[in-house]
Formats: C-alpha cells, structure tokens, sequence
C-alpha cells in the first residue's frame, strides 16, 4: 500500500457526495467544521490582535483537568458540566499565569508554560488513573474526530426531536459568541488597541478582558469534539493572520473569517478523504496552505510590495 | 456523545492495550512491593528507565536554564511540537522505528520550524507570538496528519509512534539512553567550554558582538541543542510535555540561585530528581504514563519552593510581616509611653494603662496586650495598681526598664529628628511631616541617623520645639525621675 | 470654606513603583485655563505623575482630585496622550478609526456611533493637517504623523482637561510647529493643559507656568518666576540622597 494514496479528482471530490445517505451524514460534518471555524476564528481574531496567540494555546491545553474533574464530579460527559469545568479551569489558568508573574520574578513565557504543561499534566493523569471507569481517551481530547459528530444523539425536547445535539451545541455556542463580537465590538477593539484610554473613559477594562478570555475557553471547550485541544491553536490564530494580507481593517478581517473557515472546512473534509487522515489536521494543513498562498500573492503582503517598487 | 466516545475510544484503548508492556505487569503485586522492586534497582528494565529518567533530567535542566534566561520558553514548545512531522518522516525513510532516521528527521524539522520563524519576522509584520503559533499547529497538523496516515497503512513496528504523545517508559531501547547519553555529554561539553561567552551574549548580545563573541553561532547551536535535548527525551515525556521539562526545574532553580554556576547544578538536579520520582511513581501506578508524572512532581516542587524558600518563600514573606508588625506596634507604645512621661516634666516613672489609652488611641485590652508585650520582652515592669474609688476600675500600671527606656528615647529621637529633616532640608510643609514620620523611626539605620545630625548640626529641639533626646543621655541609661 | 473646584488638586502624593520611591509628597494646584510644562531629569516621576492623575497608578499616600471628584470619575473628564510607543502601530484600524475612538465616552454601550461623531473626527483630524490620511493604515504613518493623530483623538474627546506625555519627542519640526500652534488655540478655547516635555530650552518659550520636578515638587508657577538657574540647578543638580534612600525604606516596610 502507498504512502500517498492516488488522487483521483472524481473519486475525491464526488465519492463522498455520491448517495443521500453519505450526503446526510458529510454534510453534518461539514456544518460542524464550519461552526468550529468560525467560532474559534472571531475570538481569534482578539486573542492575535492582543499578541496573546499563545495564551490561545496554554488555555486550551488548561482546560483538560476541568473537563476531566467535571466527569468525576457529575459522572457524566453531559455538555453543561463540561463547559462549566472548562470554563473555570480556564480561568483558573489565566489567573494562575497572572499571579505567578506578579508574585515571583518568573517572566511571562516561562509562566504560561509552568502552568500549562502542570494542568495539562494533572488532567492527563487523572485521565489515566480512571482508565477503564472513565470513557474519555486521550486521543480524542488531543486531536478530536469530527468524522462522527453524526453520531451523537439528538436533542430531544418536549417530544420533538430536533436533530443532532452537537451541532446544536456548537451552532448556539457559535451563534452567542458572534452576537456577543458584533454588540461588544467597540469594547473589544478599544480594550485591545489602548487600554489606557478605555479606562479613562470608565469601561472596566479587566472585565472585558475576562469576558474574552470566557469565549475562549467557551468556543475551545466547544471545538474539543471535533478539533481537539491542539488544533485549536490553528483554528484561531490562521483566520485573522491570513485575512490580514487581504485587508487592513478589522471589521473587514472579522467577516473575513466566514469564508475561509467554508475554506477550511471543504479542503481539510477532502484532503482527508484522499489521504484517509485525521480531518482535523486536515484542516490546520488547509490552513497553513491558505496562509502560505497570502503571505506570497495576498495584496498587503511585503513581498508584493518589495515588487512594487523594484523599478520594472 | 457518549455512544462514540465509547465506540471509538474502545478501539483505541484496546489497541494500545495490546502494545504496551509495563513494568512488572502483574496485576496482584500490591504497590509497597513494587517500590521495593524500584528501590534495589536489580530488574534491568528499572534500571534502564532510572538511567534513561536521570540523563533526561539532567540534560533538561541544564539546557533549561538557558532556555529560561533567554525567554525561549514559549520557543521550546513550538520546537517540540514542530519535531512531530520530522519523526514522521524519518520513520517512513526507514520503514520502522529506527533511532537514528527519526532522530536526523526531527532535527531537519527542528530546523524548519526555525528557519520559518525566521523567515516569518524578516518578511512579515506578524507578532512573534502569532508567528510561534502559527508555527506550531501547522507543523504539528502535518506529523499528525503523517501518523494517522502511517496507522492506515500498517506498517510494522510502528506502535513506538502513538508512544510520543505522553512517553512511554516501557518502550524505552538501548539506543534511547545511548541517544540521551550523548545529548547530555554535548550539552555539558558546550556548556563547559563556552560558559563565559554564553554569559555574556545572554546578558548583553551588543556588547558581546563588539567585543567579537560569535553571538549567531552560539544561538545556532544552543538552539540545536535544544532541538536534541527535545528528540532525546519525546520517548520519556512526550511531545506535548517536553517543554514543560526544559522549563519547571530550571524555573525552580531560578527561584533560589544567584549565580550562574549554581543555577546550572541546581536546575540539572532538580531535573534529574523529577524525573526519577515520576518514574518511580509511574512504576508504582502500573498503568499511568511517566511523563505526566515526572512534569507533576516537577510543579510540584516548584510550588514548594516558590512558597518556602528561605527569605524569599512566599510564606515567609508573610510571617515577616507579621513580626514587622508587632515590632512596630512595640516601638510606637515605647513612644507613647516617652511622651506620656514627657508630659509629665520626666517627674514620676509611672504610666497607667488608662493614659496609653488615650494617647494611641486603642481599647483596654489592646492596651493590656501591648503591656504584656513589652513586659515579656524585658523593656517594661509591671503592677496593678489599687483600687483607689469604687467606681474606678484597678489599672494596669507600667514601669520602663533601663533597657525600655534606651529604646524609646532612641525611637523618640530618630523620629523628631527626621522631622526636622523633612522640615528643614526638604522643604516640606508642617502637616505633611507628621504622618510620614511615623513610618520613618522604624526603619532608620544608626549611620544614617548620625548622618542627619551631623547635617542638621546636632539640635536639640524639633520642629513641634520638643526635645530631641541626644545621645549621651540615652547611653548614660538615665531613666525619668533619675536624672 | 470650599474654594471652585479645581481642575487637578494634588496633596502630599507619595507613589512607590516597585518598591522604589518616584514621588514623595507632591503638592499642586492646577487653576483652570493653565499651560503648564512639566520638567525634571530621567526617572523624576514626571510620568508617573501624570499617570498617577489618571489613577493607572495607585498612590501610597495623598490624594489627586479632579475638579472635585475622586480619580475614578474624574479621569473622563481629562484627555490624555501618552507617549506613542505605549501603541501597538501594527493594529489593524485606519487613522479615522482611531480618532473616532476619541468619542466613544459620549456614547453608552449599545448605543451606536452616529453622524455627529464622525463629523466631529473629520473635523479634528482637519485642525491637525490629516484628514488626507484618514483611511490610511495607522501602521505607515511617520513619528509625527503618528503624534498628529493622537492629538486629532484627543480633540474629538472635547474634554476640559488634557495631559500630554512627551508630545514633541521624535517628531519632525513641521509637526513641532503645528501641535504648538493647536495647544496654543486650545488653552485660548480655555482647556487646561499639562504637558510633559523633554527640552529645557523650548519650554521657557512654549509655556505659561512651570513645574520642576524631582522626586518631590522643587517649584511651580509662572515661567518668569521659576525659569531661574538656581531653581533648574536643584532640579537638575541631583537628588536628596537620604531623602530617597530612606523613602525606598519606608516602601519596602510598606506592608506593616
């Protein structure tokens, strides 16, 4: 058997759409992949321009023993209690870097890795010292399967079944974090770009910033499923990276999420059929494909410009 | 959700269940035996993961410090997620799980990740913090995306890959502790012969060039090593954890060292010990991975420290305030009890817990308190005294020692003269000189308050007209109503 | 008796920045329609004071007020403009959309930006000699280019008071010339201003009122009286030496 696998347009691109069955199915994936892009790339899109791509990282690696402490507590791997573990382990990463910075003379990048390797660390053990009790693999928490969201249940609600409860999950979360970006829009982008005045005009600024910190930690507990907790990296930084070659304002940036998470979302779900790889890394490939391509030809890019002026 | 978490889980979990061979596998020895077993040393496979843990400390450690000092540490977590796709690749160029391949492999990748870094900064605008994410998914989508495709395909001996996600001890080879051997003894070597120029780039890189360091040739190589450091150990913590070894015990030695050279030991010991008790207790768990382990007692061991070390430690910090508290409430009832004293025209010896209550300004058994305080530490006697009318309650009443009084006056006396200080050179207005003054007194040094006299020309009254209590009357010992 | 409120009253302000003393008992009274140059050597806690006034620093001791007000309310009432590398000049917005940030205290959380605002952007940025430039990307304009916008903000604030850090530092004489000009229309519209600068020279010309400082208030009032050799020669000259030994004492036992 190959290690690259014959690509054969027909039988990539077709194959997966051929009977309604398969249609059924793929295209709930594909729902799926775009509610996590578009999810993570809105507040992505805060968390880079606040040069905290990193904290994207340590956060999404820190909310691991919440999920996992969340399982022991209710017993369940129910969605509400999920959240709500992740939620707090999240902000109890982001406190924890914060004090561990003002209390020693730990410098940041040193900080956030103390503190999200150990979390990481403990939810990985307590992960481990369940085994066999607990249904959650390590696997799927790190690299995810968004090739069976159609196999989860369906929601279930005074005697109509509504479809897929993931999708519905990840589609409310998507929503409420769009609406929350586009009415706090001016908070975000003044509390991002100068805090200082903000605070003079009275907007509690440290609020706001836990209130972005909260949708983080909300738009990767969400993305888990799919994505899994290192990928998630890519879904937030890519979008607002790439858009930037495009355009220079950030409104412009924030819609640009939109179509390139459709992007990401088609070309990761092929490239993976191809390959017959995991989709979601399929999709952080699409991704830095897209990103390359930018940094090369997109209009705002240095090398375009370098071109510009070279006397032709 | 729960259904396919089961469905696939169970797949996973039952497959690697297949592969792995733990230690003293067998389920009936209960856990003291196995520390016993842990202990002698005399299995060969425990022997081999203590060595293999110890190197690995050891190295961590050492290139740690610098990763630490040189704020690589968010570095040193893109470059170990962006070695995946190199194993990847060497694995496929072998066929099988081959040290070398994989090794040579996660080096040209290291070196990737790099020279993208680079590349990012000179022709981008991008954050360097963006660049390193960046950097770090899109390489670590490609190696997964390479090993879920090598799991497709089913090559042989390919079940040591899943191992470098968290480290897996048991699949540690003869080959992995020659690697971490060797990775050691460079990093030492390096670090031995270039110690005073790494020094110097680290403090200051200008200088360093202009006094003909090579600065980029060192970063080249201290950064290789670090991509080293990083391969040699996936096989024992993992990919995702490694930098969490370059970076907790070097950050704990930091914590406690004040030079260079301690710093480096402390940090490669404090590696080392981590890593043999995670894998002590990995091995007394059975079933649980060692790398978790060995980061946990690693953080653990930095909280320890961060909040015992000695003057530092964050509980002392706070005990010290305590003391500094009550030594200060003692040095202001020694005051009170001058200037009750004072009031008096120095004629009686005697202060009643009812006039210290008036002059601080606390309730009856603050006062009793602070009586009770000064007694037990010799600077005060005391006695009730007797009920003069019915109504009155029985007071406390309060003596000063000779040694009490040499401490009040000496008190009295550097705070009026720091008022006057304040009045005179400082130009300060009147109303402000009170309230900082009364912080001042604590802390004034003797040299310093004998500056102050000598520049204010050894007065005799403050700025209030009060008396400034010179010198030779404190050591003269004269107590009130003595003189 | 309670005399008009002031637009910035400082009394016995002690701020500590890690536990090294910057300001030690500063006293000050700013009246209304003032000019003020602030001067002083590196490190005297020129903007620290400022910043202390828009209560990003916490003092140890004393008070600051703002026309009566505690800090906390106080601050929407001053424009402020700090030194222009504290902005990230990479950030994805146009110069328009920085100085329309200048009216968003007008507005309340929800409520939209209306045309009355955007006019009023077009406006400043016209006084400042930038309207050319508005929908440039703030990440390709020069050092005074760059100053010439955060004034354009700080006009859109329409506020009473403004305090400026190192508004002249790096920027070309063109610029120099224009801010000067617009600082002096603006004390004429009867605005207050406070202004942190860099160079004993200018600051005798540009002016009206002096403050020297070093560590403590060394003297304020108008530029004829304060402009004296021996006034700059302590302020300049060097520090207390015990004064500032002691007071980084008393800051490290300010926990007890």
């Amino acid at each position: 058997m190959n290690f690259i696998p014959k690509f054969d347009p027909s039988k990539v691109f077709f194959e997966p759409w051929a009977t309604p069955e398969l249609i059924a199915w793929n295209s709930q994936v594909i729902l799926m992949g775009f509610l996590v892009c578009w999810a993570s790339g809105m507040v992505g899109t805060f968390i880079v321009v606040r040069r905290m791509a990193l904290m994207g990282d340590a956060i999404s690696h820190g909310i691991l023993p919440g999920i996992v402490i969340a399982f022991l507590t209710f017993g369940s791997l129910e969605v509400g209690p999920m959240l709500l573990g992740a939620c707090l382990a999240g902000l109890a990463c982001s406190f924890s870097i914060e004090w561990l910075q003002q209390n020693s003379l730990i410098n940041k990048d040193a900080s956030m890795a103390i503190v999200f390797t150990s979390f990481f660390a403990l939810g990985v053990t307590l992960i481990n010292l369940q085994a066999g009790h607990l249904d959650l693999d390590t696997d799927c928490i790190l690299y995810g399967e968004i090739g069976l969201t159609p196999l989860a249940p369906n929601f279930i609600f005074g005697g109509n079944d509504f479809g897929n409860r993931s999708l519905w999950v990840m589609g409310l979360i998507c929503a409420a974090i769009i609406i929350l970006v586009s009415l706090f829009y001016r908070q975000l982008l003044l509390t991002s770009f100068d805090a200082i005045l903000a605070h003079s005009i009275g907007w509690p600024v440290k609020i706001i910033h836990l209130f972005l910190m909260l949708l983080l930690a909300l738009s990767t507990v969400a993305s888990l499923e799919s994505v899994g907790v290192i990928l998630v990296v890519a879904m937030l930084v890519f979008p607002s990276v790439t858009a930037s070659f495009f355009f220079h304002r950030l409104p412009s940036i924030l819609i640009c999420t939109f179509p390139l998470g459709i992007l990401y979302t088609f070309g990761g779900f092929h490239l993976a059929y191809w390959l017959d790889c995991s989709i979601a890394a399929a999709m952080a490939i699409t991704a830095s494909i897209c990103f390359i391509l930018s940094v090369i030809f997109g209009p705002r890019s240095y090398i375009w410009k370098t071109a510009k002026k070279k006397p032709s | 959700m729960k259904n396919w978490v089961i469905v696939f889980g169970g797949l996973l979990i039952s497959s690697s269940f297949l592969e792995a061979k733990q230690i003293g596998a067998a389920e009936d020895l209960n856990w003291l035996t196995q520390a016993e077993r842990f202990i002698e040393m005399k299995d060969p496979s425990i022997r081999k993961v203590a060595l293999g843990a110890l190197l690995m400390g050891l190295s961590c450690g050492l290139i740690g410090s610098y990763v630490v000092t040189r704020r690589l540490s968010l570095f040193g977590d893109t470059l170990s997620h962006a070695v995946l796709p190199g194993i990847a690749v060497g694995f496929i160029w072998a066929g099988e799980k081959d040290n070398f391949s994989l090794l040579i492999g996660a080096g040209i990748a290291g070196f990737a990740g790099v020279c993208c870094l680079s590349l990012l900064k000179k022709f981008t605008r991008i954050h360097e913090d963006s660049s390193l994410g960046i950097v770090l998914s899109a390489f670590y989508a490609l190696g997964i995306c390479l090993l879920t495709r090598i799991q497709k395909v089913g090559y042989t001996d390919q079940s040591g890959l899943d191992s470098f996600m968290f480290g897996q001890v048991s699949a540690l080879s003869s080959n992995d502790i020659n690697g971490l051997f060797i990775t050691l003894l460079m990093i030492s070597l390096f670090i031995v012969f270039n110690f005073r120029q790494l020094l110097v780039t680290g403090f200051d890189p200008q200088f360093s060039k202009s006094i003909g360091i090579p600065n980029d040739f060192l970063q080249f190589v201290l950064w290789m090593l670090i991509a080293f450091c990083v391969i040699s150990s996936l096989q024992l913590v993992g990919v995702i954890l490694v930098s969490a070894m370059l970076v907790i015990p070097a950050a704990t030695a930091s914590l406690l060292a004040r030079r260079m050279k301690t710093y480096l030991v402390l940090s490669s010991l404090l590696g080392a010990g981590a890593g043999i008790s995670g894998t002590f207790f990995s091995f007394l768990g059975k079933s649980l991975p060692a790398g978790p382990l060995i980061v946990l007692v690693s953080a653990l061991l930095f909280l320890f420290i961060l909040f015992l070390r000695p003057e530092k430690g964050i509980l002392f910090c706070w005990l010290n305030t305590r003391s500094e508290r009550s030594r200060i409430i003692v040095e202001n009832t020694l005051k009170a009890a001058f200037q009750i004293l004072e009031q008096k025209g120095f004629e009686e010896n005697e202060i009643t817990s009812l006039e210290i209550m008036k002059k601080r300004g606390l309730s009856r058994p603050e006062v009793e308190k602070e009586i009770q305080n000064l007694t037990t530490a010799g600077l005060a006697t005391k006695n009730i005294s007797p009920i003069d009318q019915v109504s009155l309650p029985s007071q406390t009443v309060m003596t000063l020692t000779p040694k009490g009084w040499e401490y009040a006056c000496r008190m009295v006396r550097n705070h009026r003269l720091w008022e006057l200080y304040l009045t005179n050179e400082a130009e300060y207005e009147p109303d402000h000189v009170h309230e900082d003054a009364e912080k001042i007194e604590h802390v004034l040094g003797e040299k310093t308050v004998r500056q102050i006299e000598r520049l204010l020309q050894n007065p005799k009254t403050d700025p209030h007209g009060k008396l400034i209590p010179s010198i030779t009357d404190i050591h003269q010992g004269n107590l009130p109503g003595a003189s | 008796m309670k005399h008009h409120d002031l637009p910035i009253e400082v009394h016995d302000l002690t701020v500590s920045y890690q536990k090294k003393p910057v300001l030690y008992g500063v006293d000050l009274e700013i009246e209304e329609g003032s000019f003020v140059g602030i001067l002083g050597p590196n490190g005297a806690g020129k903007s620290t004071l400022i910043k202390t006034i828009m209560n990003i620093i916490k003092p140890n001791g004393g008070y600051v007020k703002i026309f009566g007000d505690s800090p906390k309310t106080g601050i929407k009432r001053i424009g402020y403009i700090p030194q222009k590398e504290s902005v990230d000049w990479d950030f994805p917005v146009t110069v328009f959309d920085v100085v329309l940030m200048g009216r968003y205290g007008y507005h309340g959380w929800l409520s939209r930006i209306g045309k009355e605002d955007r006019n009023k952007a077009s406006e400043c940025l016209e006084q400042v000699n930038m309207l050319a430039y508005a929908d440039r990307p703030i990440g390709n304009l020069s050092g005074g280019q760059q100053q010439r916008v955060f004034l354009a903000r700080a006009l859109a604030q329409e506020s009473a008071v403004y305090l400026m850090d190192e508004p002249f530092a790096g920027v070309d004489a063109v610029t120099e010339k224009t801010i000067i000009s617009i600082l002096q229309e603006m004390k004429k519209a009867g605005k207050t201003l406070m202004v942190v600068h860099h160079d004993l020279a200018s600051a005798k010309e540009y002016f009206d009122q002096l403050l020297l400082l070093n560590m403590r208030k060394v003297a304020y009032g108008s530029v004829s009286e304060v402009y004296t050799h021996e006034l700059l020669q302590k302020t300049y000259g060097g520090k207390l030496a015990v004064l500032s030994e002691m007071a980084t004492e008393v800051a490290k036992n300010a926990d007890t």
